[in-house]
């Protein structure tokens, strides 16, 4: 079985074929275009990194490759044989191209085996019964050829993230795949995880199959990578070969030289008035270590790094929604244990990173959204006064020109930019002092985006203090007063006077701080 | 379009459910003639009674995202409970019910606190209530059908009109009237709301969704115990099955009326009409000589031709989407 899959492999070089060929692919979602000429290829054997910055197009070409949706124009080839427009996912996987996607697609409660084999059982000859004996012993013989440390009656449930990451790459190597895309692969990892991970992506070069790795950790990019692919703003902007590889440069293209239009909004400035949140030594198992800052009044203060860095983590411990392990929190000069009404009592408000899962009550009206952060206003005794509730859903609705300005349409029925206005505005009503914001303005359309950066600043002026993180670099530069930087569930560098670029934020995510380029 | 056009549509979903009911009253009193009679309506009211009462409190289950399928034998449990405590112990009536109601909280308890303390789905829990519920009933009554003889002024809550009404039609309505607030004016009515919706976001905002589930479980309970009480009054009679199966009718009514069983939306008005229509189907078919046997069959294809017509599904919609083509108005 390996020498005929060595054999292909060799032959695959010989041929020195092209895996994959993507030309002048063009994309557009209604309007904005997405794609714009985009050439791409892959070779057989090859590790190829796709970078770029949230938004450049890294998504919609893994999804026109695996047929999840369709280009508008442009030519793709793979393995010899051309795709037309009308790709389709299922297709893509009959060709071999395999996904691993962030959010694992393993079926809980079952095996190794069965999730290996779904759809695909072997037999008991001519009877429609699962030959789990033979399953079994095709599956074990799968994980033994790349030594994985597993067994095929393990339940899923039982295994580690890092573990049923390798079912799904045996789960894409059992359907024959050619290709494997890998999409933020080690963002839930750890590192000894990661480190085998990359160990078994090396052995499927070896095997002659392409592996398609997309990254925000630039040195994972550097490791691996024989070349690499750079996208800014729906335009292939470079492809590196393998000594042209270097992580600084990489960051130099996916931000480019032209962002000096919003430059002066770039200085960090320090605040000397009063401190609202002292935050001091505070640490929570496996999710964030040895955390201290200081927040003042009226400040606006970035939390950056990539996902997984421990962000969401700090400023959901803050608010009181996961506990914290160790250290201590003072707030307005009082020391603060936090709990999510306690919070909201104070004058916290807390806008979620994901709006449909966490922001909104899609089917509630906006006055029911607004209403239920603020029964402590509206509440007579036990009830609640609909006159007063009514009124504040105006106010909202008024403050953030919230459209439409109707309060009884439900929520799910506004746009994205306008589902955002209604759960920051259910806290602008109030009595607030500190605005914990997370990826605010993820899916918004650029109108709603700048009356939100104008909002917080409305806020900062009139003395609220606000936490904002996010992964929107130009967002967390362009408004932030100071910056801290996680990484590894640690800040490892604080912007607090002078300019700073997108460059100096990302290379501090990604652990090249200053001059420290690899 | 239009807000005038909107608000119009507003309008005809809320009366949506009261015309399918006006409707159902047109063709049964069609086909029978003694159906529009003022007897038998106030009969009908008075059957219609338990359910409605047990809806009251039922509907908290769904509206937070839940169930409660142990309500029918919590009712059969309370009469069996009131009459042993009036009749064997000879406690006074009042008490008496006060510890059968203070019983049904405690079952309430139970199924709230394992629901969301222990993660065990209401589905299963209430099933298992409903199972070991039953099981008490049957020991406690020792299988039979017990008549209750006393005491005088339990049984008159059953026989008594007051203009023209018997009781537990007042305390029907007094209880929808009491759910109606409860739902729409209070914080624990969008406190359930928030957590059917969005459990998250509900959380996010300073709601405690398990002490908001708890207490619709005890409602939950607490209604069906006074549905029981009523019940054994109308009847004159406690036994285990008595209610057995009313769970569904319950379910039926609050769906009927608009109740989602995800959670998030529910109507106390809306299970009220639910429950009449019930309540109706079944007595048309008593009116019409219908032999029991076909009963089932016709019940379930009503309810689910009202509950079709409820959704607001028009043919050429479904027409239009089976052949593939665009909706206009999408």
């Amino acid at each position: 079985m390996s020498v005929e899959l060595m054999q292909s492999a060799v032959e695959g070089t010989v041929a020195s074929g092209r895996l994959l060929e993507c030309r002048n692919i063009t994309k557009s979602y209604n309007g904005p275009i997405v794609l714009d000429n985009v050439d791409f290829s892959m070779k057989r054997g090859e590790i190829h990194s796709l970078v770029g910055e949230n938004g450049a197009g890294k998504s919609t070409l893994i999804k026109i490759v695996t047929g999840v949706t369709n280009r508008n124009s442009g030519d793709m080839i793979f393995e010899g044989k051309a795709i037309g427009i009308e790709h389709s996912k299922v297709a893509s996987q009959e060709l071999g191209i395999a996904v691993i996607y962030q959010e694992l697609s393993l079926i809980h409660g079952m095996t190794v085996a069965q999730n290996l084999f779904l759809t695909k059982e072997p037999r008991m000859s001519a009877l429609p019964f699962i030959d789990i004996r033979k399953m079994n012993s095709l599956a074990q013989e799968l994980i033994e050829r790349y030594g994985f440390r597993l067994r095929a009656t393990d339940i899923i449930d039982d295994l580690s993230i890092g573990q049923r990451q390798t079912v799904e790459i045996l789960k894409a190597l059992n359907s024959k795949a050619s290709l494997i895309i890998m999409d933020e692969p080690t963002s839930s990892l750890t590192s000894t995880e990661s480190a085998q991970l990359f160990s078994i992506i090396r052995r499927l070069k070896d095997e002659g199959i392409g592996v398609l790795y997309i990254s925000h950790r630039m040195e994972e990019v550097y490791d691996l990578s024989d070349r690499v692919t750079v996208l800014r703003d729906g335009h292939k902007v470079a492809v590196l070969e393998k000594e042209q590889i270097h992580p600084a440069e990489i960051i130099r293209l996916m931000i480019g030289r032209n962002l000096d239009e919003r430059d002066t909004l770039h200085e960090m400035r320090r605040n000397d008035r009063e401190v609202v949140l002292d935050v001091r030594n505070i640490s929570a198992e496996d999710k964030f270590t040895d955390i201290s800052f200081q927040l003042h009044a009226g400040e606006i203060l970035g939390i950056g790094g990539l996902v997984g860095s421990g962000r969401t983590e700090v400023v959901r411990a803050l608010y009181g929604i996961d506990p914290l392990n160790s250290g201590s929190v003072v707030y307005l000069g009082k020391p603060w244990k936090p709990h999510v009404s306690g919070s909201i009592r104070s004058g916290f408000g807390f806008v979620p990173e994901e709006r449909r899962l966490q922001g909104i009550m899609g089917a509630i009206s906006i006055t029911g959204n607004i209403g239920i952060t603020n029964l402590d206003v509206v509440r007579k005794y036990g009830f609640v006064s609909d006159k007063k509730e009514l009124e504040l859903a105006r106010k909202a609705i008024g403050l953030l020109n919230i459209k439409p300005d109707d309060p009884v349409v439900p929520v799910g029925n506004l746009s994205g930019g306008n589902q955002q206005k209604v759960v920051v505005g259910k806290w602008l009503i109030r009595d607030l002092k500190l605005l914990i914001v997370d990826e605010p303005t993820v899916g918004i359309d650029i109108g709603a985006k700048e009356e939100m950066y104008q909002t917080f600043e409305r806020l900062s002026a009139a003395g609220v203090s606000i936490l904002l993180v996010s992964s929107d670099l130009p967002e967390l530069i362009g408004i932030s007063h100071r910056i801290l930087v996680l990484r590894k569930g640690r800040i490892i560098k604080e912007f607090a006077e002078g300019k700073v670029t997108e460059e100096d934020v990302l290379r501090a995510s990604s652990g090249l701080i200053e001059g420290d380029g690899k | 379009m239009s807000l005038d056009k909107n608000k119009t549509k507003r309008l005809l979903e809320n009366f949506r459910l009261f015309f399918i009911l006006l409707l159902l009253m047109a063709v049964l009193s069609l086909m029978s003639p003694s159906f529009l009679t003022l007897a038998n309506l106030s009969n009908v009211l008075w059957s219609v009674c338990i359910i409605g009462i047990m809806t009251t409190g039922f509907l908290y289950t769904p509206i937070t995202g839940g169930i409660d399928l142990s309500v029918g034998s919590m009712a059969s449990l309370s009469a069996i409970i009131a009459n042993a405590l009036m009749n064997n112990a000879h406690i006074p009536m009042v008490p008496a019910l006060f510890i059968t109601l203070g019983f049904g909280i405690l079952v309430g308890l139970v199924n709230g606190v394992v629901t969301t303390k222990f993660r065990v789905p209401p589905f299963i829990v209430t099933m298992a209530a409903k199972t070991y519920l039953f099981g008490i009933a049957m020991l406690v009554s020792n299988g039979d059908t017990i008549t209750i003889m006393g005491p005088e002024s339990f049984l008159k809550i059953g026989v008594v009109k007051v203009f023209g009404l018997p009781i537990p039609v007042y305390i029907m309505i007094m209880m929808v009237l009491m759910s109606h607030v409860l739902l729409k004016k209070t914080l624990f009515g969008r406190r359930s709301i928030a957590v059917g919706a969005n459990e998250v976001s509900a959380k996010l905002s300073g709601v405690n969704p398990d002490n908001t589930r708890i207490v619709a479980y005890i409602l939950s309970s607490g209604a069906a115990t006074i549905a029981g009480i009523v019940m054994a009054s109308l009847t004159q009679q406690a036994y285990a099955p008595n209610a057995s199966g009313y769970e569904f009718d319950v379910i039926t009514a609050v769906v009927i009326g608009g109740t989602s069983l995800l959670g998030g939306s529910g109507s106390v008005v809306g299970a009220l009409i639910g429950a009449v229509m019930v309540g109706f189907i079944n007595n048309g078919l008593n009116l019409m000589n219908m032999p029991a046997s076909y009963h089932p069959l016709v019940t379930g294809a009503v309810i689910l031709v009202a509950l079709i017509l409820n959704q607001g599904v028009s043919l050429p919609a479904i027409v239009r989407k089976q052949m593939g083509r665009p909706d206009p108005n999408a």
